[in-house]
């Protein structure tokens, strides 16, 4: 066999065996192409969890469980179910998601339950609104958002108190308090997001330069700058929670917290989360 | 009227019209000619009407009649040439494929490969061909050059030829590079924004060169549609230019050389004279070149589906987030690591060590010799080589100078890219540097590896006793992930107790800890946590890095 016939004959082997690899490939394209999908939609998600835990976090909470008065759960069942018909809105629930995280909202939706404090209700976080996102991460988010779907709790649309409010008066006798269960309260009113995780108001941990809020509230009310009413370290503590535009303490400008704890607490759970408080030194 | 019919007549006149048509299509060849061809077989005509082709065919005009058959050696080319060309030709086909389904807008651009690789039958295979082709083609120019540095074959006439391979050397590194940038994910980003900012680097008209390339001070939309327009367009047409420029030399004025031995008469006669027998281009060269083609093709194909190699796609840019150890495209890492040099420096060490103190860091800035200068100064190098080295001798023994400098430029240019990797020169502190291994910004590592089963929920704390299995309830064990965990726990130990190291390597009194939380549905949140006292200060620091992983995600 002379040196082209071989060339030739090797030649059409491979261009055969070449042609049976890209038939080999082309018949499992159909699955290739799903399996890079469900991938990209793996990957949305875990983009998606980083960019909540640095953006959103702070106020609907690590796991999306909201701020009491401040902002709704999204790791709620409602949300996924009758939020889109209460609003009004249309398209898909991610569509929903998109639209609000971009555009941000001026007004509460729902004063009654999260009135807020400030103006807009939420900012708006697409760059093309002077956010700091660009329209890829805000699909990221709600990726990971669209995926509490199946797991969501029902977490109620109002708090249901166990007994009347404590309200604003913070001359009132309290009961005695369970630092234990203040503890939890902490938690779960989302008092931690911006007081130990955050630091979005006063830490109550104890830090390098001043010690622990139950420390300083010993002492707060009689520094000369104090602008509020309290007499007693507990009056402070509960002035604090439920009316914390009465005083600033130095070194935040403006009162993020909302002003609803009043209505939120029992007079038992103030007393309970004042003795814990009281506890960090 | 049938009787007037004459079948033989018919079936002869059919023939000669089959017969004329297929010369017209042919350039020159009749039927029986291309039997001939195909089966080895001398001319069937005279004259040689497999020459004709050469001159009435547009594409065959371009290619030579016939090269001398010491010339087709193997060992003497290697084919490199050919394959840089093939190279060439399977990005166009592949490129122009790809230009379908690309939109070059950076809100658009990422999106558009997702595209490609989600929705598009043999979308991967056409992007990884197109990757794997640019590396070839990188590979091959600068094989094909040392090749034709080693047996002597740019000298005499054949010095401009030299040259346009240079630029062409020049034209396939700017092709890639600026391909590069195309699917504007992490790593394209902060490659091209390495590689423009060296161009920074040059004195007066650096910036403005830097801001032609990038559109603004950043690489935006406007630097995205430059380097697409250069990398579809403007290379492209030069570079059609050049390799026509150079491969017209070869084919028409001088030939592809024959090996120095036989050129200088360093052999029989009788060698020398098969050597200089000709082999003509129909149908042996063509027949070969057919083969390389389907070899290669073959090749590549194989490599990017059975051989599941695959162009890397990160997470989409982001212009305010540098990944740790970005690097330049790895034809340029002999460039980053010139930049880890500093020529100042070393001068005032030497200086030092005879007692006499200079200051030339304010004289001498780093970046503009290193990144301008030294390169401009290599390529002149490569530019004079024909015109410098005079010596008329070819062969390997009879050139130790030149052989001796090519080798060591060779290697020069080898340690420099070493010197380019991130994990040279570059003092990342050890907390910082063990949880980017275990578990970098970008690509796979080992703990997104492991398998999202073995990942079990738990706070696993490091100690001096590393565990056998930190699973034990699971039937199988978790061996991955036990792993994984041991070498977190020996980088930290040692980090922590070998004094020995240099300091941004040391941990003393280290507390290291591996989270895993369940985050969410089918997603898992991994902490790693290391806080260690500074070494200097004796302060407590912390470095910690959260992953989510998600059960789908692929790297398993």
């Amino acid at each position: 066999m002379s040196r082209v016939q071989l060339e030739i004959t090797l030649g059409i082997l491979l261009v055969l065996a070449t042609g049976t690899l890209l038939i080999y490939q082309g018949l499992n394209e159909e699955q290739r192409m799903a399996g890079f999908l469900e991938r990209q939609e793996a990957q949305a998600i875990e983009v998606g969890a980083e960019l909540f835990d640095i953006n959103c976090k702070g106020c609907h909470g690590p796991q999306g469980e909201g701020t009491p008065g401040l902002c709704p759960p999204l790791n709620d069942k409602y949300f996924f179910t009758d939020r889109m018909t209460d609003v009004g809105a249309s398209g898909s629930v991610e569509d929903h998601i998109v639209a609000t995280v971009s555009s941000g909202r001026l007004a509460s939706t729902r004063p009654e339950l999260y009135p807020g404090n400030v103006k807009p209700a939420m900012p708006a976080w697409s760059e093309a609104y002077g956010g700091p996102l660009r329209a890829d991460q805000i699909r990221y988010i709600a990726a990971y958002v669209m995926n509490w779907e199946s797991t969501a709790p029902e977490r109620g649309q109002a708090p249901v108190l166990a007994g009347p409010a404590v309200g604003t008066d913070i001359m009132q006798e309290l009961p005695a308090g369970d630092a234990a269960k203040g503890q939890s309260l902490a938690t779960s009113q989302g008092c931690v997001g911006c007081h130990v995780a955050g630091n979005t108001g006063p830490a109550w941990m104890p830090t390098a330069d001043q010690p622990g809020i139950g420390d300083r509230a010993a002492t707060r009310f009689s520094e000369p700058d104090y602008t509020g009413n309290a007499t007693t370290p507990e009056q402070y503590l509960l002035e604090s929670i439920v009316e914390p535009q009465i005083h600033i303490v130095t070194g935040f400008d403006t009162v993020q917290m909302p002003a609803t704890y009043g209505q939120l607490l029992t007079a038992q759970d103030a007393s309970d989360l004042i003795a814990y408080l009281l506890t960090l030194k | 009227m049938l009787k007037s019919l004459n079948f033989q007549d018919m079936r002869k006149k059919a023939l000669i019209a089959l017969d004329q048509r297929t010369r017209a299509i042919t350039a020159g060849l009749g039927l029986d000619e291309l039997r001939a061809v195909v089966r080895g077989d001398p001319p069937t005509e005279k004259p040689n009407p497999r020459y004709k082709v050469h001159t009435t065919s547009f594409l065959f005009h371009i290619r030579p009649r016939y090269y001398e058959k010491g010339s087709t050696i193997f060992a003497h080319t290697f084919r490199l040439g050919f394959f840089t060309s093939f190279f060439f030709f399977v990005e166009v086909l592949t490129g122009l494929i790809l230009m379908i389904y690309y939109t070059p807008s950076p809100s658009e651009a990422y999106g558009s490969i997702l595209e490609l690789m989600s929705n598009v039958p043999y979308g991967q295979v056409l992007r990884d061909l197109h990757r794997l082709g640019a590396e070839g083609m990188v590979i091959f120019t600068v094989l094909h050059m040392l090749r034709t540095f080693l047996t002597g074959s740019y000298k005499k006439d054949r010095s401009f030829t030299w040259l346009t391979g240079l630029a062409l050397l020049g034209i396939t590194l700017f092709l890639s590079f600026s391909g590069y940038l195309l699917p504007w994910d992490q790593l394209a980003y902060w490659a091209v924004t390495i590689g423009t900012s060296m161009a920074e680097a040059a004195p007066l008209f650096g910036e403005q060169v830097n801001l032609i390339l990038r559109g603004a001070p950043d690489i935006g939309a406007g630097g995205l549609l430059r380097f697409y327009l250069i990398h579809v367009v403007l290379f492209p047409l030069l570079a059609i230019l050049i390799i026509s420029v150079h491969y017209y030399k070869v084919s028409r004025e001088h030939g592809i050389s024959l090996p120095g031995k036989i050129e200088e008469g360093l052999v029989s006669p009788e060698v020398k004279k098969e050597a200089k027998q000709r082999i003509d281009f129909i149908p042996d060269l063509l027949t070969h070149e057919v083969f390389l083609t389907a070899l290669g093709l073959f090749v590549m194909v194989a490599m990017v589906t059975v051989g599941n190699w695959h162009a890397e796609l990160e997470h989409v840019a982001n212009p305010q987030v540098t990944p740790l150890d970005t690097k330049a495209p790895w034809y340029f890492w002999w460039l980053q690591g010139m930049l880890k040099i500093d020529p100042a420096a070393i001068i005032e060490g030497l200086f030092s060590r005879i007692g006499l103190h200079v200051e030339l860091s304010a004289l001498l800035n780093s970046k503009q010799i290193m990144g301008i200068v030294v390169p401009t100064i290599l390529v002149l190098l490569l530019v004079a080589v024909p015109y410098v080295d005079r010596n008329p001798h070819r062969t390997l023994f009879k050139r130790p100078l030149a052989v001796a400098l090519g080798l060591l430029f060779t290697l020069a240019i080898i340690v420099l890219s070493y010197m380019g990797l991130p994990q040279y020169g570059i003092q990342t502190p050890a907390a910082t540097r063990i949880i980017q291994d275990l578990a970098p910004e970008e690509g796979i590592g080992p703990i997104r590896a492991v398998p999202y089963d073995q990942l079990r929920v738990g706070v696993y704390e490091v100690s001096d006793t590393i565990p056998k299995n930190l699973c034990p309830d699971l039937n199988t064990g978790c061996p991955e992930f036990t792993r994984v965990f041991a070498e977190f726990s020996e980088r930290v130990n040692e980090a922590a107790t070998n004094e020995h190291l240099q300091p941004y390597q040391r941990m003393p009194n280290a507390n290291a800890v591996l989270l895993v939380e369940d985050w969410q549905t089918d997603l898992r949140k991994v902490t790693l946590r290391i806080v260690w006292d500074d070494v200097t200060s004796g302060e407590s620091k912390t470095y910690e890095r959260h992953l989510f992983i998600h059960r789908n995600h692929g790297a398993e």
